[in-house]
């Protein structure tokens, strides 16, 4: 086994012949990702006739489960190997910078496992609901499908999205900041139609979701959300869920934190209070630290059962992956969601939250979906301190730094939806800032 | 002309007849509606009536669930002395011999007073969780971490007893079941508090919202690729590194990461016949056979006379270079790294 070592190269290439030398060196500079791209491409642009119009390209179907271009091969989730002791229960984030539109494609999906991902044969997949109903029952995959199935796009975010952020800004890449966030259209059953086939009972009030995962993650679900619009899920944008998704079966809760939303789902169980499962007593609970004078008695508490994701935006560009080239006109664009329903406005800053701007909507404005804004701004090479401000139809405001630290201190971990500062450098390089935090002022 | 007259009415002729087979075809539809093929003129339910009625033996063998106030509590009882052995043997290569956690691993103790203070929380079994249901639980469902549902419900309970006793909670002898449960007290209890948001109320100012000399600037202090895991694939962006406050795991070298993930959990303790970690002599005998070799089995697996080597430790997505990288650590921490050669 030879081993390529890169500060070896140069003096393991001396070693060689002039003819081996250059073949070495074109290796290693592959094999170290030493780019040699841009001294072909020219003989591809006009006048000339680009390579591929002179020939036959690749047959039809070669990848019968399509493929994105090899080209494209950024556009990949990324994990964060420290984050998590291993990559079994661990986070993959979506590459948010690259992703159009309000539809996540399914291979970019962020994932968050707490034990690996099952590889769950579909004849071998039951459901069962059982405890305070008239019927218990255990339903296949193809009695789920039996059932009337509704469609809707909605997001999936982690609560712990940002989670990373809460003492001071930590990450500096949008994929990092916000990309336990994606949003799918969802194609299942309406809980409430399985509820009204086992029997409810009215003493039954909270329902028990459990995966079937090595982890057996769990989550009580208040009824009134399953009477609401809980959804079981079995496809999202139009195929079988993805393994990483939850396949065959998963619990969807619009607006709701991704956790409560039980992927491998095998069983229901109603009951007349919640079960404290681990997942929403040590984790998924918001330890409190109030910096707020009138808040200083919550100090070593912690909200339980948080469920809802409250407004929340981003700006997708520029960002950190996204830097600005020259100077000129540019459109700044980015997502805006609420657990709460419709986003009402989006305002943009440019100098830091002294002052603001509203930003157009753009395209659909659906319920507990990503909405996308956009607006045009001249870069002639000035540093800007760029924010967006989502408002929703509750009359929410997503909150400052300062704000949420005010209300909650710096150790919660969830639910962190403060408004994002990206710097734009003279250079036209873009930085993950934070300002003017109260923690370091007192 | 008479001739086109004609011609037009057989064409009229042949409309009027399809239109009467139509109306036909849908009146004969609609009667088969009317027979029972809709919902509206049936007088049953709703119901699908599709799916198996859940036997209670089907029930309780996927029924695990434990709540504080005792609904699921099973059956059996252990002590923290039954559990000691239990927990060194199945816990403790993560979890620390005295639950104070390996590496990055949970810690199941702490201080209580951290949860108050706000500096540096420690929330931990002991100083955080507000049930010992939430343990018995937890420790059926989920744990060993490589073997969830793997444990009775007797090395449940005896576990969860050492749990609670490495956590000054309960005696050593104390017998843990069903019927001792209710008087388990957790000092956490009583310190969660219903979801209180929305709890700050921003207004929507638009011009001179602030002050401009009021703003100051921090900066991510890790960069943004620091961390990732092709991050040198990234070449442009903001060197925004003010001060090197990388955090020691990131200063991991990648093989004790891939050892981390793979190789820990037998190679730390010796499990299966695995040689441990430190154990020098038997690396150094390994090493004798060429560092290929050992290469080749730690990647392809190995049916060895004391045990056996799953391929790439059961890690199937790992690189063969990230094993290799693993190999190397272990041979490193053992100062055998000048053998490769």
């Amino acid at each position: 086994m030879k081993f390529i070592d890169k500060n070896n190269i140069k003096s393991e290439a001396k070693k060689l012949k002039p003819l081996d030398r250059r073949s070495f060196l074109r290796k290693a500079a592959v094999i170290t990702g030493v780019s040699s791209a841009g001294l072909l491409s020219a003989s591809n642009l006009p006048p000339n006739i680009p390579s591929w119009s002179k020939k036959l390209g690749r047959a039809v179907n070669v990848n019968p489960y399509g493929l994105p271009s090899k080209y494209a091969g950024n556009v990949v989730r990324r994990r964060v190997p420290w984050l998590t002791p291993d990559n079994i229960a661990s986070i993959s984030f979506s590459p948010l910078a690259e992703i159009k539109g309000i539809i996540t494609p399914n291979g970019l999906v962020f994932e968050r496992d707490h034990g690996g991902v099952p590889d769950i044969n579909p004849d071998d997949y039951r459901l069962m609901i059982h405890g305070l109903v008239d019927r218990p029952l255990i339903l296949d995959l193809d009695d789920l499908m039996r059932f009337p199935s509704e469609s809707h796009i909605h997001f999936l975010e982690c609560p712990a999205n940002g989670g990373m952020e809460w003492k001071g800004p930590q990450m500096g890449r949008l994929q990092f900041t916000h990309g336990m966030n994606s949003c799918c259209e969802w194609t299942g059953v309406p809980l409430k139609y399985i509820l009204e086939e086992v029997g409810l009972k009215p003493e039954g009030k909270w329902i028990l979701a459990e995966g079937s995962d090595g982890a057996g993650m769990s989550r009580s679900i208040p009824i009134s959300k399953a009477l609401e619009d809980s959804i079981i899920v079995y496809a999202q944008n139009g195929e079988p869920l993805r393994p990483e998704q939850g396949y065959p079966v998963r619990l969807f809760n619009p607006g709701w934190e991704g956790n409560t939303m039980i992927k491998w789902l095998r069983r229901l169980e109603i009951g007349d209070k919640p079960y404290y499962q681990r997942e929403e007593t040590s984790k998924y609970t918001d330890l409190l630290y109030p910096y707020d004078k009138d808040r200083q008695h919550l100090k070593g508490k912690a909200y339980e059962f948080s469920f809802t994701m409250e407004a929340k935006s981003v700006i997708t560009f520029p960002c950190p992956e996204k830097p600005l080239k020259s100077h000129g006109r540019y459109i700044l664009e980015g997502i805006a969601w609420t657990g709460t329903g419709k986003i009402k406005a989006v305002d943009v800053s440019f100098d830091g939250g002294v002052n603001w701007v509203e930003a157009p909507l753009k395209g659909a404005v659906l319920d507990k979906c990503w909405t996308r804004f956009s607006i045009p701004f001249e870069w002639k090479g000035q540093e800007l301190l760029i924010q967006s401000r989502a408002i929703d139809y509750t009359g929410y405001v997503q909150p400052t730094y300062n704000q949420l630290r005010g209300a909650r201190g710096v150790n919660s971990v969830y639910h962190n939806n403060a408004i994002h500062t990206w710097r734009i450098l003279k250079s036209g390089e873009v930085q993950s800032v934070q300002l003017s935090c109260r923690c370091d002022d007192e | 002309m008479n001739k086109i007259i004609e011609i037009k009415n057989q064409k009229l002729l042949r409309i009027i007849n399809t239109l009467v087979l139509i109306s036909v075809f849908f009146l004969y539809f609609n009667t088969l509606y009317a027979n029972g093929y809709t919902e509206k003129n049936t007088n049953q339910s709703k119901l699908f009536n599709i799916g198996k009625t859940a036997s209670k033996k089907e029930i309780a063998g996927w029924d695990i669930d434990v709540r504080p106030d005792g609904h699921g509590l099973p059956d059996g009882s252990g002590t923290a002395a039954d559990g000691e052995d239990l927990y060194d043997e199945k816990c403790s290569s993560c979890h620390g011999t005295f639950g104070e956690g390996e590496g990055s691993w949970p810690k199941l103790i702490g201080e209580h007073s951290s949860i108050k203070t706000g500096i540096s929380p420690e929330k931990t079994v002991g100083t955080f969780w507000a049930s010992p249901s939430t343990l018995i639980d937890y420790i059926h469902r989920a744990m060993p971490f490589t073997e969830p549902q793997s444990l009775s419900w007797d090395e449940t309970w005896a576990i969860s007893a050492y749990v609670l006793y490495l956590n000054d909670i309960i005696e050593e002898d104390f017998i843990f079941n069903r019927e001792s449960f209710a008087s388990v007290k957790m000092p956490n209890f009583g310190n969660f508090v219903t979801d209180q948001r929305p709890d700050v109320h921003a207004i929507r100012c638009m011009k001179n919202c602030k002050k401009v000399e009021d703003i100051s600037i921090k900066v991510a202090l890790l960069g943004y690729a620091s961390g990732a895991e092709d991050a040198d694939q990234y070449t442009s962006g903001g060197s925004n590194s003010q001060k090197d406050e990388t955090p020691m795991e990131i200063k991991k070298t990648l093989g004790q990461e891939t050892y981390d993930i793979a190789c820990k959990i037998c190679h730390d303790q010796g499990v299966a016949g695995a040689p441990k970690i430190e154990d020098s002599q038997a690396w150094e005998a390994r090493l004798k056979q060429g560092i290929d070799q050992l290469f080749a089995h730690a990647n392809e697996g190995f049916q060895g006379t004391n045990g056996f080597m799953p391929a790439k430790g059961g890690q199937s997505q790992l690189t063969e270079k990230q094993v290799n990288d693993a190999v190397e650590y272990i041979l490193i921490k053992n100062n055998l790294q000048m053998e490769k050669q």
